[in-house]
């Protein structure tokens, strides 16, 4: 190829690129979500015209544009794969991956975060709690935890973070250990989440420690229910990881009871199958997602007991588990209402406790309310 | 609007080329023109009024100089005392106030005035041309069409080259056009963009993590010093790159802004070749003007540090920037009595880190928001304060950002380019097919990280 022809094809492929991704992207139809993200993508008639006087509109603009770039999905993982394979970054976005299991970096740890949920539950046991209850906290370790020791990705100071909260915690809330009860295997590959397939030695532990394991007789049987990809899969954009699959245990008990929820005052069930086929967060199977106040009434209970889960979203898949054992089960996430109005809801006396909370959200706590 | 964006990349630009291509040649300045109100109008709505103030004097002022033989000095000072006060007034104000409620403990409010982006390199390019004509280097134009369009002129208008007058004022009249300029335009332009979107922007990142790190240590204080000096140079010379592919893409020729700074053997060197238009510009306009070194020893030493200290003014309304100023000049006053003559006899690698040594440590300063930082990041490269060595926060880090330290330093330096001529000089054909697959895959992936919407910051702001 000569100059000429060179200089004939660099000023041909130019144009084709930029003229033909604009064309291409004018023309082609808008898009409301992005699955693999799990958002809402920025629309056209979300841009104000009169945020140029405020400097937004180029920004505004710039956003709508990636959103709705076409093939965004390919455009990404081709950045992800240039950035972890060919430039052997160790990550992209904060997320990175190990064994086909997607990660993010969760680092530091932050020391006024972890206070602040000690803070939470000591205000809490304070307000409402007193020798009638039987009173636990436990903390959900990330994934992160499980990467072997000598991991070349940065993860919390795990001990830390548990010798802290045992340090402030009020020492009539007894703690359970559930670090050694799940292993790497047990969390989805492509979501933050745990998958409930290997929770029944976690809450198993958790009802031997609070007693009420031997009102656990019924069976758990397992079920195969869909293919997904979770939160993590859309932030890495890394098209070659595999799709996970939802599992879950089930039994007359669980299928029977009835879920009511504070917010939207309907009732549901414990496995919300329609919030798997309508929601961006496949994991809104379980107990419906994030909700304020939620109640598990079992109608066979033989006994009259309660138990109030303090939570975050790792608890929506174990909890189910200790439907058998317990009349009405109340799941609270503070995150979403304030801790003076629960009076209004919840009769604590001679409640079961649990105050159950990930890593991932004691280090970012700022939300609890 | 910055160039490394898709608003930009994919509707700005197919457009101006378009309209630029298909309207006859004596329409191309008023495309130019338009567009490049467009351009500033998009970004900097309320202060478009302002630029167009600073053309119309100086388009007015050069006319004066040229007829008016008895008042032209007059309407020089006029001219530049017009837009240097714009500059200073929306510029240097609050440093100014801030200074004076420093030193006399008084308690005058802050104007808070938004900086105009490009005020700084449209200011330079307006007083450079009335000088220009006041000292007959140049005619004045009397088209105020395209006057306005030489300075508002998009490619050149928020981050430089800053272009004089008498570099386009041909092109101005008439334009070549050949497929050769603009295909040697788009190298350039996707050159500039890919050391811009994957290089400076990726470093952005490793810096904003020194920033949010949980604890320091002096191998995380390199990894910034590192990162600061090769960001600055390719996010600066990307910017530069863009703008003189753009400007060939539409015929003209800008001057060039960089030239492989990081390989130079003295800072004398290294200020030939890092932002050539600048120190050319403070040379030309106010180092000779006060007497260059044509004046007693002690004179000289006053217009070196002068023109250094305006030059770190220039960077920022910040007192970081005028000490990194004042480095440069000491550092060249002490080159001229005689380290230049040291420089010249020890071996060339011990020169050359001299001069990114001292590069790095004047980033540093540049990249500081404040006197306490600037001790704290240069101690910190030294384990002041009795920090490790490194921690597993700074070897991740390593780690994750290493090919890309290890790319932009190769990319610093003339290396690869030389490799390449060499292959060409034996065999072209190889080179001329690879280089257009090799541009359209860097196009590729500077859209892929776009539409990522990775970490893409514009360091001009306050230029």
């Amino acid at each position: 190829m000569n100059e000429n022809v060179k200089n004939r094809v660099v000023t041909i492929l130019f144009i084709i690129i930029i003229f033909g991704f604009s064309i291409i992207n004018i023309v082609v139809k808008d898009t409301e979500i992005s699955n693999t993200e799990r958002r809402k993508l920025k629309q056209f008639s979300d841009i104000n015209i009169k945020d140029i006087n405020s400097g937004k509109l180029p920004d505004e603009i710039e956003n709508y544009l990636m959103d709705q770039f076409v093939q965004r999905d390919t455009f990404r993982s081709i950045k992800t794969f240039f950035k972890l394979n060919i430039l052997c970054q160790k990550e992209n976005n904060g997320f990175f991956k190990v064994e086909n299991n997607v990660h993010n970096l969760l680092y530091p740890l932050s020391s006024k975060n972890v206070l602040n949920t000690a803070n939470k539950i000591n205000n809490i046991y304070d307000t409402y709690l007193d020798e009638t209850n039987n009173i636990f906290y436990t903390i959900v370790p990330d994934k992160n935890y499980y990467l072997a020791d000598k991991s070349e990705y940065l993860k919390l100071d795990y001990n830390k973070l548990s010798n802290m909260l045992r340090e402030n915690i009020d020492s009539n809330i007894e703690y359970i250990d559930i670090f050694d009860t799940v292993t790497a295997t047990s969390y989805y590959n492509t979501d933050a989440h745990w998958s409930q397939e290997y929770l029944l030695d976690t809450a198993e532990k958790i009802a031997e420690k609070m007693n009420f394991k031997d009102r656990i007789n019924s069976e758990f049987i397992l079920k195969d229910y869909n293919k997904f990809y979770g939160t993590y899969y859309g932030q890495l954009a890394d098209s070659s990881i595999e799709e996970d699959t939802l599992k879950y245990y089930s039994n007359d008990i669980i299928e029977n009871a009835k879920v009511y929820n504070y917010e939207t005052k309907q009732e549901t069930k414990i496995y919300d199958e329609e919030k798997f086929n309508t929601s961006m967060d496949k994991y809104e199977f379980f107990l419906s997602g994030s909700t304020p106040l939620l109640k598990i009434t079992n109608e066979f209970a033989n006994n009259d007991k309660t138990l109030i889960v303090f939570r975050d979203s790792f608890a929506s898949s174990l909890v189910p588990l200790f439907t058998e054992a317990y009349n009405n089960i109340y799941l609270v996430d503070i995150r979403y209402i304030k801790s003076e109005l629960l009076k209004d809801y919840i009769d604590f006396k001679n409640a079961d406790v649990l105050f159950m909370y990930s890593t991932l959200v004691i280090n970012e706590s700022g939300s609890l309310k | 609007m910055i160039f490394s964006s898709l608003t930009f990349l994919l509707y700005f630009l197919p457009i101006v080329l378009l309209l630029y291509y298909i309207v006859p040649k004596k329409m191309r300045n008023l495309v130019l023109f338009v567009a490049s109100m467009a351009f500033y109008f998009f970004g900097e709505p309320k202060y478009i009024i302002l630029m167009l103030l600073s053309i119309f004097f100086a388009y007015i002022n050069a006319i004066f100089i040229e007829k008016s033989k008895k008042h032209k000095k007059l309407f020089l000072i006029i001219s530049i005392v017009i837009s240097l006060g714009l500059l200073v007034v929306f510029k240097y104000t609050d440093f100014i106030i801030e200074n004076i409620n420093m030193i006399f403990a008084s308690n005058i409010n802050l104007l808070r005035l938004a900086l105009p982006i490009g005020i700084s390199f449209y200011t330079f390019q307006v007083i450079s041309y009335v000088i220009d004509v006041y000292n007959e280097k140049a005619k004045a134009q009397k088209n105020f069409l395209k006057f306005a369009t030489y300075v508002s002129l998009f490619p050149q208008l928020i981050a430089g080259p800053i272009v004089r007058y008498t570099d386009i004022d041909k092109e101005l009249e008439n334009r070549e056009y050949k497929v050769e300029n603009f295909s040697q335009g788009v190298r350039r332009f996707v050159i500039g963009l890919a050391k811009k979107i994957l290089i400076a922007n990726v470093l952005g990142e490793l810096i904003t993590a020194f920033s949010n790190a949980s604890e320091p240590s002096v191998l995380f204080y390199w990894l910034n010093g590192i990162a600061v000096t090769l960001q600055i140079y390719f996010d600066f010379s990307g910017y530069s790159d863009m703008a003189i592919g753009i400007g060939k893409m539409l015929g003209f020729s800008f001057p060039e802004n960089f030239n492989y700074p990081y390989i130079s053997k003295s800072i004398t060197e290294f200020w030939r070749r890092w932002h050539i238009t600048l120190s050319s510009w403070f040379r030309d306009y106010v180092y000779i003007p006060l007497g260059g070194n044509r004046v007693s020893k002690l004179k000289w030493l006053r217009n070196i540090l002068i023109v250094w200290m305006l030059t770190g003014l220039w960077h920022g309304a910040s007192w970081n920037f005028v000490i990194w100023g004042l480095l440069y000049g000491i550092l060249l006053v002490i080159e001229k009595l005689g380290g230049l003559k040291i420089l010249e006899k020890i071996p060339t690698f011990f020169s050359r880190i001299y001069v990114v040594l001292v590069v790095m440590l004047g980033f540093i300063i540049f990249n500081s928001t404040d006197l306490a930082s600037i001790a704290q990041n240069l101690g910190g490269l030294i384990g002041i304060g009795n920090i490790p060595f490194a921690n597993a926060e700074s070897i991740f880090y390593l780690k994750d950002y290493i090919s890309i330290i290890l790319i932009g330093g190769i990319f610093s330096t003339p290396i690869i380019k030389n490799i390449i001529t060499k292959i060409k000089e034996k065999n072209s054909k190889l080179v001329n097919i690879l280089e257009p697959i090799t541009l359209s895959v860097l196009l590729v992936l500077c859209i892929s990280y776009l539409v990522d919407g990775s970490f893409n910051p514009f360091l001009y702001f306050r230029f």
